[in-house]
């Protein structure tokens, strides 16, 4: 239960940071807020020889108002930051609220969203948020920039889709459609989320045009549920078809043994969870 | 003024925020080792071989440990059993048993070389759980019966059978007639889980021999106990140990007794130099936890709400080693007829062995096991009889001067005062929804629904009253307590200083107390059991009353007045016409230059009788709260809103510290109702073992509003009438909230209330 020794570096650009993951090959990694990295070192379930230190890395950090209503996130931006930036209140106060939760005070004041993501420890909130609202990641690898959506960035149980060498380096929100409500619902057994639900619904007239529901913390990544049944629905019949939908969500995810809950109970959350969320996100929306 | 009643600053605040506070494992010795433990693997099994060779020749290794190095000494501990090697000798009996220790260089080299110790085992069936171990062929954790061990306390030993180590059992009058008589019998079986008693620092030890003798830094709670142990199991003389504690950073009972000193010494006796023994949270977590429990009991009312008897038979897992399993057994035994007038009670309780990590105590120990269970069965008696539950209490609830068990202190606390404070803090009124039978409109209904709990107890506090204390006083007036106790974050040293200036009418800021040394430190029994204040702290009183008295002898002299028509003022001894002489000034003059000291000795010990727990307790701990909570009818999810406990603490000497007491208290209780548990795999190992998987109370745990009464009746055997606090409102807070929970339309019968356990509960009872 002791840090194992390791060697510490710290590149100024992303650049070096990537060039420097590249050479060190598969003893290394990319180190940050090291709230979930060292943790994990500590209770021997992963172990690297090299560290690479992306704190000091150039405009990794911070949040910018981009062009046309993007909101952009530096990878390396601490949870405290984004929850307490302006301008994540502005476009997305349910990002604020969200983040809040995550962990505890002294985990988010070094904890990053970036690595949040690149761990792709299945309990997140983050991961479960940034695919309802359709983010996209901005990553980098010797010069090169490829943006990947939220949806397609976890492969699998601490699997991303970066390639090695390759840097998450911003996490960027949509303009926010109008007439859009957003719902982020949790619940926690232990010190990670037990379950995660996002919402995000966009009306059209007194019509759902769009809906999205994201299922996280169950299974290996988060579940994008199959939310067209929403489509269109009206305050007259947006109760029975959310149950359903939560109802179709819960049978299509797959929830890991977990010692703290049963898969038959996890799913139930999820079903209450779920219809709670769309619920709220539909009555924002509306509004 | 004054500064007993007062709520003065912490003595060791300034110094903990600073991060200047020195813990055991701050300290750094010359030459001194860092220690690492090889833990078993298995859940039981024979040791065939044990091969250390690779690890010696690793980088850094000076020594390494296995039960071979202990054949010049009877090498098994325990104060309650002698039934625990100092490693495992021959055979292990828990995961995570010490098999062999390293010591190394750095903690690095300790910890890399443990993995090259090769041990080979022999698998023997494993009873991991309470049934398997009590099934008719079950593997026996012990096959010999363990010696008793020098401090247990507990009279002549009954004899072991199977895996039951220990047992205890009383029965007062005619239990199967007051239950024929019975209008209502409410009958149930019950599960405690195992719980960590986590705390900040885990047990840390450095052990360093020098010239025959021993010299421990420990993070221990009964420093003398400690040492009485040690000194046996090395030979020595007491003297020639000297065991020393710095500050504590939390302990609440998991640091009682004896627990890593003994692997320290003897690796270090190996070693030829200081080792450093520093548990990490998991190996914290398999020293010592709380007993996990199961129960049946069974409660007899008559029509009107007079309580007849009670029944009942509690079985407590105390893992492979009886550490203190026996006395909490005991307590536990105790507790099941909870603070009522009985016709007939009878109550056994017996203390298993299990292939499962040791059991110890932890704040509240059997209190807190059985009172949520006897009060929920109160609960409901009231309920079957359309009965207002405070009402039901009013007319059984035991008076003060009743005799409580026979033979022992009668009650010296007004608990049917108590529980109309705690009932009336939480909202609770005697016209509303808190009164059975209730209107069918006011039953809780929809999803979220709304209950209330209150809940009495007691638990017997003080263990065995022997402390003595020193008060010294130097030329300056400055005041330096000498007393045994341990500051484990609890304030004992800021409240022993206020004790000793409340004496002396010094200013608080003039009198210190310092962690134990037991060579210069006196005897002290034990911190535990609520004793501090009242016990030490009364040590400390007569202690500051020596020194008084000898303050008053010169200033008679000096100011030419009899010690009739002097009095004290703050640092100073003034007669009645404002002629005054300071403390520093009557030190001088006793000795006549600038220097010299007054020392005063004071001393506890049993009045009448042996002080055993039988003729005992020193005094009874009230353990009483009343709860408002919420459940989610659709999860399972309970929110407590409002909680209200009652700290009945005779005098308080400093209120903000038994309000601080309380609160902590509560939240592990809290954690203990609402989710804490271990998890244990079929062999025994313990499956969530970081705090990432094993849930305590947080800040976002606190509930809403949280109430500490303070009751100062001045019935305490303590300082100023003072009696202990801190532990009760952990046994109380369960309890209120089971009954809250079942006044909401939930009753359980399992504790942790997880939200899949009570929502379960709600599909099994189809609940609408």
């Amino acid at each position: 239960m002791k840090l194992p020794p390791f060697r510490l570096y710290h590149p100024h650009s992303v650049e070096e940071a990537s060039r420097l993951l590249t050479e060190l090959g598969d003893d290394a990694t990319a180190y940050c807020g090291g709230t979930e990295l060292l943790l994990a070192m500590k209770l021997g379930l992963t172990t690297y020889e090299h560290l690479v230190d992306l704190k000091r890395v150039d405009g990794l950090r911070g949040v910018a108002d981009g062009s046309g209503g993007l909101l952009r996130i530096g990878a390396a931006t601490t949870h405290h930051e984004v929850e307490t930036s302006a301008a994540v209140r502005a476009r997305y106060p349910e990002m604020s609220m969200m983040i809040s939760h995550v962990a505890n005070v002294r985990v988010r004041s070094v904890g990053t969203l970036g690595g949040n993501l690149c761990f792709a420890d299945p309990h997140s909130d983050p991961a479960s948020f940034l695919m309802a609202v359709g983010a996209t990641l901005e990553c980098q690898r010797d010069g090169q920039v490829r943006r990947i959506p939220a949806a397609g960035f976890l492969t699998g149980l601490y699997e991303t889709a970066l390639a090695p060498g390759e840097l998450l380096t911003a996490v960027e929100l949509p303009a926010r459609p109008d007439h859009t409500g957003l719902s982020h619902r949790r619940m926690k057994l232990t010190e990670r989320p037990a379950v995660t639900v996002t919402a995000q619904i966009t009306m059209r007239g007194n019509a759902v045009a769009e809906a999205r529901l994201i299922v996280g913390s169950v299974g290996i990544m988060p579940l994008a549920a199959d939310a067209t049944a929403l489509f269109g629905a009206t305050a007259a019949d947006f109760a029975p078809r959310s149950a359903s939908c939560a109802g179709q969500a819960a049978a299509d995810c797959a929830p890991l043994p977990d010692g703290e809950a049963s898969p038959d109970y996890l799913r139930h959350l999820v079903t209450v969870y779920a219809r709670e969320a769309l619920e709220e996100a539909f009555a924002a929306a509306a509004a | 003024m004054n500064a007993v009643g007062q709520s003065v600053e912490r003595a060791d605040g300034r110094l903990k925020l600073a991060g200047q506070a020195e813990y055991t494992g701050d300290i750094r010795l010359p030459g001194m080792l860092y220690g690492a433990i090889l833990h078993s693997q298995a859940g039981h099994a024979r040791i065939t071989s044990i091969s250390t060779a690779a690890a010696e020749k690793a980088e850094g290794v000076v020594a390494i440990l296995t039960a071979e190095d202990l054949s010049d000494l009877d090498p098994y501990y325990g104060h309650a059993l002698r039934d625990r090697p100092i490693v495992a000798l021959g055979k292990v009996r828990f995961a995570g048993e010490p098999v062999a220790v390293v010591a190394a260089e750095s903690q690095a080299a300790a910890d890399a070389a443990v993995a090259y110790i090769d041990v080979e085992y022999e698998e023997l069936p494993v009873a991991a759980s309470l049934d398997q171990a009590l099934a008719e062929d079950a593997p026996l954790v012990h096959d010999q019966v363990a010696r008793p061990g020098a401090s247990h306390g507990l009279g002549d030993l009954p004899d072991a059978e199977g895996n039951i180590c220990y047992s205890y059992s009383f029965r007062r009058g005619d239990v199967d007639g007051a239950f024929a008589d019975a209008s209502v019998v409410v009958e149930g079986e019950y599960t405690f889980p195992a719980v960590y008693q986590y705390s900040m620092e885990t047990h840390t030890t450095i052990a360093h021999w020098r010239g025959g003798e021993l010299t421990l830094w420990s993070s221990c709670q009964h420093p003398f106990l400690v040492r009485q142990e040690i000194a046996g199991l090395f030979g020595l003389p007491l003297d020639l140990v000297q065991v020393i504690v710095p500050f504590l950073g939390g302990g609440f009972g998991s640091k009682s007794y004896t627990k890593m000193e003994p692997l320290t010494a003897a690796i270090a006796r190996k070693a030829g130099r200081p080792v450093r023994i520093l548990n990490s949270v998991n190996e914290s977590m398999i020293t010592t936890r709380r007993h996990n429990m199961k129960c049946r009991m069974r409660t007899a009312a008559a029509a009107d709400g007079t309580l007849l008897g009670r029944s009942a038979e509690a079985w407590m897992d105390t893992g492979a080693y009886a550490d203190n399993g026996p006395r909490v057994t005991a307590t536990a035994g105790d507790a099941a007829p909870g603070p009522y007038r009985w016709r007939a009670v009878e109550s056994a309780a017996h203390c298993v062995y299990t292939n499962t990590s040791p059991s110890g105590s932890y704040r509240a120990f059997g209190a807190t096991h059985l009172q949520w269970i006897g009060e929920s069965q109160l609960d409901e008696v009231a309920r079957r009889l359309s009965m207002d539950r405070l009402e039901i209490r009013r007319r059984n609830l035991l008076r003060p001067g009743e005799e409580v068990r026979p033979g022992g202190k009668p009650l010296d606390a007004d608990l049917i005062g108590d529980v109309e404070k705690a009932a009336a803090e939480v909202g609770w009124s005697d016209s509303s929804a808190d009164v059975y039978p209730r209107a069918p409109e006011a039953a809780p209904r929809g999803r979220h629904r709304r209950g209330r709990g209150v809940s009495v107890g007691l638990l017997a506090a003080g263990a065995q009253p022997v402390s003595m204390a020193t008060v010294r006083m130097g030329p300056d007036g400055s005041v330096t307590v000498l007393v045994g106790t341990t500051e484990l974050g609890q304030g004992a040293r800021t409240v022993m200083a206020q004790i000793a200036a409340g004496v002396l009418n010094s200013p608080v800021s003039k009198v210190v107390m310092r962690g134990t040394d037991t060579r210069y430190t006196p005897y002290d029994r034990s911190t535990g059991a609520s004793r501090s204040t009242t016990v030490a702290g009364l040590a400390v009183q007569r202690a500051a009353q020596s020194v008084l008295d000898a303050l008053l002898e010169t200033a008679t002299v000096k100011l030419e007045t009899p010690p009739g028509l002097l009095r004290t003022a703050e640092g100073r001894i003034e007669d009645q016409g404002g002629r005054s002489i300071t403390h520093g000034e009557l030190v001088r003059a006793r000795f006549g230059f600038d220097g010299g000291e007054l020392i005063g000795h004071g001393r506890v010990q049993p009045e009448g009788g042996s002080g055993s727990y039988a003729e005992g307790p020193v005094f009874w701990e009230v353990c009483v709260a009343a709860v408002e909570a919420e459940v989610d009818m659709e999860t399972g999810v309970i929110t407590v809103l409002r909680t209200s406990t009652v700290a009945d603490v005779g005098k308080a000497i400093n209120p903000q510290l038994v309000a601080r007491q309380d609160e902590g208290a509560l939240l592990q209780g809290l954690g203990n109702a609402l989710f804490e548990e271990m998890h244990f795999a079929p062999d025994g190992m313990v499956l969530n073992d970081t705090l990432l998987d094993y849930r305590i109370p947080a800040f976002e745990d606190m509930p809403a509003s949280m109430t500490c009464t303070i009751v100062e009746n001045g019935d305490g055997p303590g300082p100023f009438g003072a009696k202990g606090c801190g532990e009760g409102a952990l046994a109380a807070v369960p309890a209120a909230i089971v009954n809250a929970l079942a006044d909401a339309g939930v009753p359980m019968n399992a504790l942790p209330l997880t939200p899949e356990r009570v929502w379960r509960r709600i599909q099994e009872l189809k609940i609408s």
